[in-house]
């Protein structure tokens, strides 16, 4: 198990916004979080990189434990990237630079080898000519491809994706999710929240519905998504498949 | 009658002429007297103004630390300064600390500068780090950088911007308060003036000739600003490329 989580509870005033959660997850596996707004989804994907604090439970990544009091908690960190809805991207650093400072600062890589994983990895979600571009001149769709190349470029172990593609114009949505259905070919451990459907059902390993909080349900992508055992993971889904 | 009338305006003229000419000597005068003085306004202003940016930095940055003591006594420090006038610091650190400490005219007048502006400066940097999207942190510490690397590497870099123009009118707010350690026997501009009047007693074209002086220097600074502006502008916010 790369990833486990035991009861884990996070409440912000009234809202109990991580409700119990537990959760395994084996190297490789890629798992899709589906939900409606507001049921705790981007706060159980923070809490697993240690941006949230948590009130009680407990998250073991590799063996570690993840503790945001720990002094050292920005080592765990370097083992889970993560891609956020609005990109993120550092707007006074070029796109090269974007991908270098990291490996740099915290990996303590030479230029010269920072410089060469950028590249490689620019190349290959097709920015192998965009290096020297700055966030503001860039679309949607390559913001986010950036953004995904910095994480990878720390050589994390687990990749986490909060909405990705939700502040994309739609004919940019499919280049971002291309590269994430090739990272996880590619055999990358993976916690997915999204909309898109049909993203999870191609992708996923498992699909967990999340709501107040809780796993209500989780299954296989066609459990899930055919055969639904509880009335509310149909009820949601019936409304998300007509938004799509 | 029309000849004496020319020779009268004839002389006006004349006496105009001179009036002009002994005016051009005197100002001519000052202006020899007073130059010497200029490079050592300069200099107290950047001495100090240096100081005040390396002690703003630092107490702005621990007006925000996670520390709330660190906060607090920060807090403190940058209101009490900020609520004194800057004459009375002055004194103070010459004549109180600077009798305890022996310091020298310069020293004290640098410091006294120094401390005053790094408060104001501490809030602009506070304000120009405040201002940064906290999502600039969550990208820097999901890649494993400390809170001290993602201040460096990505929040301060992007501040820069925001508080040029600000800390532009603290320097040129500097420079005019400069004048005030003349009291402790600094010499630099304002003090050369009054040493030339009280020679001279020529008190309107030395405190004239002070004021333009000083006016020149903060357009030049102003001019510097506006070019570091546009410097830091281009940098990585598409600003080129709109
Ligand atoms: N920093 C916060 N402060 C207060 N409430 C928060 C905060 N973050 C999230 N919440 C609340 O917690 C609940 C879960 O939010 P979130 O995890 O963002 O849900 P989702 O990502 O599924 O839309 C929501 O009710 C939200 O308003
Ligand atoms: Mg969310």
């Amino acid at each position: 198990m790369i990833i486990q989580i035991k009861n884990l509870y996070r409440r912000f005033g009234k809202t109990q916004a991580v409700d119990d959660v537990s959760l395994d997850v084996e190297q490789g596996e890629v798992v899709v979080i589906i939900g409606p707004s507001g049921s705790g989804k981007s706060t159980f994907l923070r809490c697993l990189n240690a941006l949230e604090d948590i009130d009680s439970g407990e998250i073991i990544i590799e063996g570690h434990r993840i503790d945001r009091s720990h002094k050292d908690i920005h080592r765990v960190r370097l083992e889970v990237g993560m891609v956020f809805q609005n990109f993120n991207l550092f707007p006074h650093l070029n796109v090269i630079e974007n991908v270098k400072l990291a490996q740099k600062v915290v990996r303590k890589r030479s230029d010269d080898v920072a410089h060469r994983r950028a590249l490689e990895l620019l190349e290959q979600v097709g920015l192998g000519d965009k290096t020297l571009a700055y966030p503001a001149e860039l679309s949607g769709g390559q913001k986010q491809r950036v953004a995904i190349v910095r994480a990878l470029a720390m050589d994390p172990k687990i990749m986490l994706f909060d909405e990705v593609t939700s502040a994309l114009d739609p004919e940019m949505i499919g280049e971002v999710l291309d590269v994430m259905k090739y990272l996880a070919q590619k055999g990358m451990t993976m916690l997915v929240v999204t909309h898109k459907l049909s993203f999870a059902r191609d992708v996923a390993d498992r699909v967990i519905f999340m709501e107040n909080g809780r796993i209500v349900e989780q299954g296989s992508p066609a459990q899930i998504f055919d055969n639904p055992a509880i009335a509310r993971t149909r009820q949601f889904l019936t409304s998300a498949l007509g938004d799509q | 009658m029309t000849a004496i009338y020319n020779f009268n305006i004839f002389r006006g003229i004349n006496d105009l002429i001179e009036w002009a000419s002994q005016q051009l000597v005197i100002y001519i005068d000052i202006f020899k007297y007073l130059l010497p003085a200029v490079p050592k306004t300069i200099l107290i202003t950047v001495s100090s103004f240096v100081l005040a940016l390396a002690l703003g930095l630092i107490f702005g940055l621990l007006r925000i630390s996670y520390r709330k003591p660190v906060r607090t006594l920060a807090g403190i420090y940058i209101d009490a300064i900020r609520g004194v006038p800057l004459l009375v610091q002055i004194f103070f650190i010459y004549f109180g600390l600077g009798a305890v400490l022996n310091l020298e005219r310069f020293t004290a007048g640098v410091l006294a500068i120094g401390i005053c502006y790094s408060a104001y400066l501490a809030e602009i940097f506070r304000a120009g780090i405040e201002a940064i999207d906290h999502g600039q942190y969550e990208a820097a510490y999901s890649l494993g950088m400390t809170r001290l690397q993602t201040l460096r590497h990505v929040i301060i870099p992007q501040s820069i911007r925001i508080v040029i123009p600000p800390i532009a009118n603290q320097f040129i707010a500097a420079l005019k308060d400069s004048s005030l350690v003349s009291i402790i026997g600094l010499r630099e501009l304002t003090r050369a003036g009054r040493e030339y009047y009280s020679q001279n007693f020529t008190d309107f074209q030395t405190w004239l000739l002070v004021g333009v002086i000083y006016l020149i220097m903060t357009i030049g600074a102003s001019r510097v600003v506006k070019w570091l502006e546009r410097y830091f502008a281009v940098k990585g916010f598409g600003t080129l490329k709109a």
